[in-house]
């Protein structure tokens, strides 16, 4: 294992010693050379086996790339955050085009601007047919305060939508004598006068005849009455134009007042 | 002469148990091993080469072994940490050494 050359002088046996320890450590240190070029060897070797991902430039390579990549990815990560922001704000206000779309329909059907229908009573009005000599004739027509009571007594039984003839009663509608005929939201109606009304059929019905109520009076007079309870009754919507010449909303809170 | 035989010898023999023991280093550690291996060449060249001009001492021999390898491996991986190329100039440093001791081997063992 040793360098061992034969050197007799006794004089040198330090100087042999010296040798034999020099050549060990050299010996020593080539083996663990050795060692360590093998294990690299195999290593390498190994990365190869991997298409050579491991190599050191590749390592780097990969190292800038997958900062890169992190960098992205936060900034993907907070623009994520920031869509998903947007998003719920998208939401809410979808939420609150819902809310305005309610409230829309709802104000167009109290309005009267939308056809409703729904559970109600048709009351049919016409002049009476008996005309007795020495009677007022005039007592035997309907009139437009009869309309105007019946309807009154319609509201009061809790109707949601009324209409004359198919003219949608709203909140500007007249009810009006115009010499032989009765306007309602100024257009002429004639005898036989259809009054429908949405509600609790049993309700309005009810209302209407009462004991000495407006219809009993009517009938008594010898106009011929008709009131009817039906499931389904259809109220077109008012088509005329809504104008407003004077008036404009009152803005309370930066809100618009429905 | 005997001396260069016995150190491919266990060069080789080292290689051998390096191949046949069952140890891998982490391929993380693939480049600071890589410099290692050039220290530890540069060492044993540089050995051999003062024990041919006969001023070889022990002791400089193997603290300069350990500390070379050392050393370079610390220079690559304070070099990744501030990510200066760092290593490299344990590679130049070590090669031409390693070309230098080469040389000079060459001429001492043609001398001879």
């Amino acid at each position: 294992m040793a360098k061992e050359i034969e050197t007799p002088s006794s004089a040198t046996e330090q100087k042999k010693k010296k040798k034999f320890w020099a050549g060990a450590s050299l010996a020593v240190v080539s083996l663990i050379l050795g060692i360590m070029l093998s294990v690299q060897f195999k290593t390498a070797e190994e990365n190869e086996s991997y298409g050579g991902y491991f190599r050191t430039s590749r390592v780097e390579m990969l190292t800038e790339q997958l900062q890169v990549l992190q960098e992205e990815n936060q900034k993907l990560q907070s623009d994520l955050a920031d869509a998903q922001t947007k998003l719920s704000n998208v939401r809410d206000e979808n939420q609150a085009l819902v809310d305005m779309k309610e409230e829309l329909e709802l104000a167009q059907m109290g309005s009267g601007a939308v056809a409703l229908r729904g559970p109600g009573v048709i009351l049919t009005v016409s002049d009476g047919q008996k005309i007795t000599p020495g009677e007022d004739p005039n007592l035997q027509l309907v009139h437009d305060d009869d309309l105007l009571r019946l309807c009154n007594e319609l509201k009061s039984s809790g109707a949601e939508a009324i209409s004359i003839n198919n003219e949608r009663l709203i909140a500007t509608s007249e009810i009006r004598c115009a010499g032989t005929t009765i306007l309602v939201n100024w257009k002429r109606i004639t005898p036989p006068f259809i009054i429908m009304a949405i509600g609790d059929p049993e309700m309005l019905e009810s209302g209407l005849s009462i004991k000495g109520g407006y219809l009993e009076a009517m009938r008594y007079a010898g106009l011929q009455v008709n009131l009817q309870r039906i499931e389904d009754v259809e109220i077109p919507a008012y088509n005329g134009p809504f104008q407003f010449e004077y008036s404009t909303p009152v803005v309370a809170g930066g809100e618009e007042e429905l | 002469m005997i001396l260069f035989g016995i150190l491919v010898f266990c060069l080789v023999l080292g290689i051998i148990i390096g191949l046949q023991i069952p140890i891998a280093i982490p391929i993380i550690y693939v480049q600071y091993m890589s410099i290692g291996i050039l220290a530890a060449l540069d060492s044993v060249l540089g050995g051999f080469r003062a024990h041919l001009e006969g001023n070889y001492d022990n002791v400089i021999f193997l603290t300069g072994f350990v500390t070379n390898v050392l050393l370079a491996a610390g220079l690559a991986y304070l070099g990744d940490r501030l990510g200066v190329e760092l290593y490299l100039a344990a590679i130049v440093a070590f090669g031409v050494r390693v070309f230098n001791n080469m040389a000079i081997i060459r001429r001492d063992l043609l001398k001879k």
